[in-house]
């Protein structure tokens, strides 16, 4: 086994202890309607570290990463409704089927890079969104599409986690589960493999990587982090609107994770904070929420501008000098 | 041995490189040329960037032109960039086990033989050292290192000596003097230092605008005059 895979950084172990403390703490502070927008932001903090790390690790921009999480969502209540198995066997089940729609995206798109692999993206979640919108999601009808008029069969939350409370405790853990997943791949071979191909796609063909192999390994990653996150999400609300899974949504999840930063943690956090928690703060403060908006932009030019490691990245610099270390 | 057959690349109405031939033996084997002769077209033709349009290039009698890029490596082809490709988010030991690390060889045997490589480039001390921390000649060096895990069979540098010190560039030659000792592999090397084609390689192959002018031992090569033609000129300028 290789023990650099163990090895706790700084960083990693500051996220571990936030993940506890939320852990804790976290339920333990807000009411129902916060309760409901926290787990919606871990969701979401999840499914942008999906985003970040296609970014971060390969330079690969995907634009479908909402879309993908409403096939996870889709895969969850089908199989809430057909079956009577565990929600982990469902969400794992969401988690898989997510991740084979993510290679099959990831097939015409692996010959391209930049700006075409982001429009083809963005044309698949376009695809997604209309999909959604036509079909729906199950609510407990019968055939394949499982969508009946009328109140929803009730949704089945895991047996850990019954209450709101609860189930916000089982997102924390799962979206923990879920960087550290893919902060394992970064660790080992897959991890090097994507870093040589981020480098340059013909030295690492010349050290032996099979670049279509590893790329498509981490659409298939992105997609199951997507998948998971989409069936929490229905394990959330119980049922699924479209509206939640637009192609914009997407775009928006990605430009906030450019504006966490992707190459941390700390940026998916910080993407999920300004893409579910600022909105809900502004509707508190009885303000307009698309001011969230305004902030988002004012964010991506903040970034591009002066902090291409985003938010998450100017932390870490910042850290870094009052260690009196280099940033 | 790496026997190149007729090996025709075009770019368009452009031929890159026009029925090169020639069968490469020695243990540090040379091209050069001056720019634009076809040099690195060669060498992406070999480690398989560049799809020939017609030739063979046998490597110990395997016909490498067969196999995808990546294969190529996994069967002991080891190639360097005229910029050296270093991962600037791994540490030097890292961007070296990427290397080996499509093969079963246990993960222990892999990083002791990459340690051991890098003791022979002279960065074991730097082994986890991040790439973005190196100097370009360290960043050369985890390349030179990267070439000679594996067990490779023909490692191939593209003009490696550019933009380094006459120091570093004695150093890097010594360097590629011991690969065939130390692994059994053929080196083949592309430079414009002429010096270091002299000291390092027994026999060169010459080209220019894609067809081949010379090819023979180095000694031989060098004082030829179609050679130095190439490289200099012909005509005679007057003042």
């Amino acid at each position: 086994m290789d023990r650099s895979l163990f090895r706790l950084t700084p960083s990693g172990s500051t996220g571990l202890i936030f993940a506890a403390l939320c852990f804790a703490f976290l339920p333990m502070l807000a009411g129902s309607y916060w309760l409901s927008v926290l787990t919606s932001a871990v969701i979401f903090a999840m499914a942008t570290s999906g985003v970040a790390f296609m970014y971060a690790r390969l330079g690969m921009v995907s634009l479908t990463q909402v879309g993908l999480m409403g096939i996870g969502g889709w895969v969850m209540l089908r199989l809430n409704y057909l079956f009577d198995w565990p929600f982990e066997v469902n969400m794992v089940l969401a988690a898989l089927a997510t991740m084979i729609c993510g290679w099959i995206l990831a097939l015409p798109a692996l010959r391209m890079r930049g700006l075409y692999l982001a429009l083809v993206t963005l044309m698949a979640a376009g695809g997604l969104e209309i999909l959604f919108a036509t079909y729906q999601f199950p609510n407990g009808g019968e055939g394949f599409w499982g969508v009946k008029i009328g109140s929803s069969d009730p949704f089945r939350r895991p047996w850990l986690a019954q209450t709101p409370e609860a189930y916000l405790r089982y997102c924390i853990v799962i979206a923990t589960l879920g960087f550290l997943f893919i902060e394992g791949h970064r660790r080992l071979f897959p991890g090097r493999a994507w870093a040589l191909i981020r480098r340059s796609e013909a030295a690492a063909m010349a050290a032996g990587v099979n670049v279509t192999l590893y790329k498509t390994w981490a659409f298939g990653i992105a997609g199951a982090i997507a998948g998971a996150s989409g069936a929490l999400l229905a394990g959330s609300l119980g049922l699924l609107d479209d509206g939640t899974f637009r192609a914009s949504e997407s775009i928006m999840l990605f430009a906030l994770a450019i504006v966490g930063g992707a190459r941390f943690w700390l940026g998916a956090v910080i993407a999920a904070v300004l893409f579910r928690i600022l909105p809900g703060l502004l509707n508190t403060w009885g303000v307009d929420t698309d001011l969230a908006l305004v902030i988002f932009g004012a964010g991506l030019l903040h970034a591009l501008i002066t902090a291409p490691n985003g938010i998450a990245g100017q932390i870490h610099d910042l850290v870094a000098r009052l260690r009196g270390g280099k940033p | 041995m790496i026997q190149i057959d007729a090996v025709t690349v075009r770019f368009g109405g452009l031929i890159a490189l026009n029925e090169v031939s020639a069968t490469l033996t020695a243990p540090v084997a040379g091209i050069i040329g001056p720019n634009g002769a076809g040099k690195t077209t060669l060498m992406n033709v070999v480690s398989g960037f560049i799809t020939a349009r017609s030739g063979q290039v046998l490597v110990e009698g395997q016909d490498f032109l067969r196999l995808a890029p990546h294969r190529r490596a996994q069967k002991g082809l080891r190639r360097s960039f005229q910029r050296e490709q270093i991962a600037d988010d791994l540490t030097v030991l890292e961007n070296v086990l990427v290397q080996t690390d499509w093969s079963l060889t246990g993960a222990r045997a892999k990083r002791a033989e990459a340690m051991e490589m890098l003791a022979v480039v002279g960065l074991a001390d730097h082994a986890h050292k991040i790439g973005g921390a190196l100097s370009g000649f360290e960043r050369r060096l985890t390349d030179v290192a990267r070439c000679l895990v594996g067990a490779p069979r023909l490692v191939m540098f593209d003009e490696p000596a550019g933009g380094m010190s006459v120091e570093e560039t004695d150093r890097l030659g010594d360097l590629v003097l011991q690969i065939h000792g130390l692994t059994g592999a053929q080196t083949v090397i592309i430079d414009h230092d002429v010096e270091l084609i002299r000291r390092i390689c027994a026999e060169t192959l010459v080209l220019d605008f894609g067809r081949r002018i010379a090819f023979g031992p180095t000694a031989d090569v060098l004082a030829d005059p179609k050679v130095k033609a190439a490289y200099l000129g012909t005509e005679e300028v007057t003042a």
